[in-house]
């Protein structure tokens, strides 16, 4: 019987929205698929879209970015600056052929502890339905060979 | 006794080689570019070309090569070597020019230590070399001491015949005469008219430009401020030559495993000689170009005798800037005595 | 007169008169069709300029590098429409002081080349903000409708082949006047975050992530396509990230020097069609 497929699934979350999120589902001890890791940002401001390639490159089947509802950031304006940069990364990426499927993102405030759980659990679901993220991880396995034959 | 391969029998050759375990690479044009690949077929080449836009170094000097695979454990680090395969290549159609590049290249590769990826690459490879009937304003062999029929670093040499049916066949090495007795079969014996080799007029003085180099007061002069103006510092040019073989060494991993890799480098970056320090020796381009020519045609040529440029001319022709190696020593060759 | 005649003695008397210390603008290459940048100081040299419709070349990439406008000089340059929406966008990223830089501006149609009227940026104003309003080059996108047409799998194909080719040659990012970084992001190690290698995933990264920088900057000089030494149509790319940011945000690049970049900036309603 051969194992299911765990997807790996790196989450950029912010401090004050997401994170606490997500800390609400621990302590309403919901449960939620364990697939995540979750890597805290201050804010999503912060989030660069080389923490997404470089979670690709790192061997991540999926990602998601997560922050304050617009207008909720505890930086004021940080949120909407990380939303322009990733309509933009989006475009790129699903231009160059990489799933945009893959990389999600949503905005999950501090109260949400039960959306968070439920929008793991779906992502992870999602993922999986994906399957491993083979095309670019097979950009990897051939830098360990010998090109040019 | 003299050979000639006729074009129709290319592809017996071919299986012929493949069959003996030879892979077999030849000009080929894929994805908008013209470059050495494998070919299971005479069709698949592109021998019409003045020259492919990249070089046959691109296969025995990686642009990305790893070298070792370390893990790092509690009291130790393993390390396994990541030698190239033992996989015997034929390099069919290849310019004098790109061949005598591999040879230059040998001295450096072999002077104060044995580089193993090379010479295991070099070792396992038959350059077989066309002699060149064409050639465009940028090709500058005459120039640097070869020709268009140079056969430095080639171990066959076919001449092509003037009715355009085949190739005068030449071995040159004793590995060139053990691939060429092994088609035996399927080349003519005879002589035929060869094709004139292309006309390449010499487009300065290479002694001259050497020895202006090789004065001290050459340093400092104006000149080199003035014909760098338009470069841009990209790697272009050296990563085209064929005899280009700056390399940087890059570990890629993470924190318990990874790779060491020999990746192409440039002395046209800005980045070149960026010292931990900050500072940096050659921080203007014109310092950066200066070392180029230098390096090619004073400080290669002191150590090895020879000037380290093959003369095909792809530093002009596929500079952005219209930049390239031919403009500054015809600059350094028309210099009042 | 033709412009080439007129422009040369208009340089001659700039040069002369010390109203500037340099005209950058384009001379005769290695080959009969062939331009070069070509950095003239007198009135002498500037016998050397030529403008025909083999002058394609953004020169204003010539304006940013060591310190050239540091001593508060101007410099004369050729540019063309493309040209000019560069000096905007570096005005507005405090790169280039629009005062210093004199422009001989001129736009080649049919193969022929013609003056625009203007000395500095802000005189051909009304220009570029026409050239807003017909939009991106419908031959790019074109060509872009072909990949946006295939499959996600097949496109990530095609730009494997593609960038399997590139040498990181960073050619196409020396070329761009809007590349100017003093220290590129990959040449940072601490930490490493693109690799500098060039196998085809480090390909895949380093040009996604300077199309990315380009979102929104690219003029579409294609200067990257031409310089690129293994033919990867890197206008494609570039035209996406444009074609995007106007499309979601109305952002042309380099419309005027007080423009804010759009990555910089933002409005509380773009559009946000992808949140869960």
């Amino acid at each position: 019987m051969s194992e299911p497929f765990e997807p790996k699934i790196v989450a950029f979350v912010c401090t004050y929205c997401t994170y606490a999120g997500a800390d609400l589902a621990g302590t309403s001890r919901i449960k939620y698929a364990p697939n995540v890791r979750i890597v805290r940002l201050p804010c999503t401001g912060r989030i660069s879209p080389m923490f997404i390639l470089k979670a690709l490159q790192k061997g991540a089947d999926g990602v998601l970015v997560s922050g304050c509802h617009p207008g909720d950031c505890h930086f004021a304006q940080g949120n909407y600056h990380a939303r322009r940069r990733w309509t933009v990364f989006r475009s790129l990426l699903s231009f160059t052929g990489i799933p945009e499927e893959r990389i999600k993102f949503s905005w999950v405030s501090a109260a949400e502890g039960a959306k968070f759980a439920e929008l793991i659990n779906d992502v992870t679901e999602q993922i999986r339905d994906l399957g491993p993220f083979e095309q670019y991880q097979e950009l990897q396995k051939v830098i360990e060979t010998q090109s040019s034959y | 006794m003299t050979r000639i391969l006729l074009h129709d029998r290319l592809d017996d050759c071919l299986a012929a080689w493949r069959s003996s375990g030879f892979r077999v690479l030849a000009p080929t044009r894929r994805d908008d570019l013209t470059r050495f690949d494998e070919v299971r077929s005479a069709a698949e080449m592109a021998l019409d070309i003045i020259m492919p836009e990249r070089t046959i170094k691109d296969h025995f000097f990686l642009q990305t090569e790893p070298m070792i695979r370390y893990r790092i454990k509690k009291q130790e680090i393993d390390t396994e070597e990541m030698l190239p395969p033992e996989q015997k290549r034929l390099f069919f159609g290849v310019r004098p020019c790109d061949a005598s590049g591999l040879a230059i290249d040998d001295q450096l590769f072999g002077w104060d230590y044995k580089d193993a990826y090379w010479f295991q690459r070099r070792e396992n490879s038959v350059i077989v070399t066309i002699a060149c009937t064409k050639a465009d304003d940028f090709c500058m062999c005459t120039s640097v001491q070869l020709s268009p029929d140079s056969t430095k670093g080639s171990d066959v040499m076919l001449h092509p015949l003037k009715d355009g049916r085949g190739w005068q066949v030449v071995t040159l090495t004793d590995r060139g005469k053990s691939l060429v007795d092994g088609i035996a079969s399927i080349l003519q014996e005879g002589t035929a008219e060869t094709a004139p080799t292309a006309s390449v007029p010499v487009k300065f003085d290479v002694d001259k430009v050497a020895s202006w180099l090789a004065d001290p007061a050459s340093f400092e002069s104006h000149l080199w401020k003035e014909v760098s103006q338009r470069c841009i510092g990209c790697g272009s040019c050296t990563f085209l030559c064929p005899t280009c073989h700056c390399f940087d060494i890059q570990d890629e991993g993470d924190t318990y495993s990874g790779i060491r890799r020999k990746n192409w480098d440039s002395c046209s970056f800005a980045m070149f000689t960026m010292h931990t320090s900050g500072h940096n020796p050659r921080n203007t381009q014109s310092t950066r170009w200066r070392q180029r020519i230098m390096h090619k045609f004073n400080y290669y040529r002191g150590k090895f005798d020879v000037n380290s440029c093959s003369g095909c001319g792809r530093c002009t022709r596929q500079c952005p800037v219209d930049m390239g190696i031919t403009e500054t020593l015809q600059v350094i060759s028309n210099l009042p005595r | 007169m033709g412009i080439q005649e007129q422009y040369r003695i208009e340089a001659a008397e700039l040069l002369s008169s010390g109203a500037v210390k340099l005209v950058i603008g384009y001379g005769q290459g290695s080959t009969p069709d062939r331009r070069r940048p070509v950095f003239i100081r007198s009135a002498e040299e500037s016998k050397q300029l030529l403008l025909d419709s083999y002058c394609v070349a953004n020169l204003s990439g010539y304006l940013v590098p060591e310190g050239l406008l540091s001593d508060g000089k101007s410099v004369g340059v050729f540019l063309k429409p493309d040209g000019i929406r560069s000096v905007n966008i570096l005005t507005a990223e405090a790169q280039v002081n629009p005062d210093q830089v004199v422009i001989f501006g001129f736009d080649i149609e049919n193969g022929n080349t013609k003056p625009l009227s203007g000395r500095k940026a802000i005189d051909f104003a009304p220009l570029i903000e026409s050239m807003k309003s017909t939009g991106l080059s419908p031959e790019l996108q074109h060509e872009a409708d072909r990949l946006e047409q295939m499959s996600a799998s097949e496109r990530f194909e095609y730009w494997k082949a593609q960038f399997a080719k590139c040498i990181k040659c960073y050619a196409c990012r020396q070329v761009c006047p809007m590349c100017y970084c003093r220290r590129c992001i990959v040449d940072v190690n601490q930490p490493q975050w693109v690799n500098t290698s060039s196998h085809t995933l480090g390909n895949f990264e380093w040009n996604i992530v300077r199309a990315f920088h380009l979102a929104g900057r690219c003029v579409a000089c294609g200067g990257c396509d031409r310089a690129c030494p293994v033919n990867i149509p890197l206008r494609l790319i570039n035209h996406r990230m444009s074609k995007e940011a106007l499309d979601a945000f109305d952002h042309f690049a380099g419309e005027s020097a007080d423009q804010k970049p759009v990555l910089a900036t933002f409005r509380q309603d773009d559009p946000e069609t992808f949140i869960l």
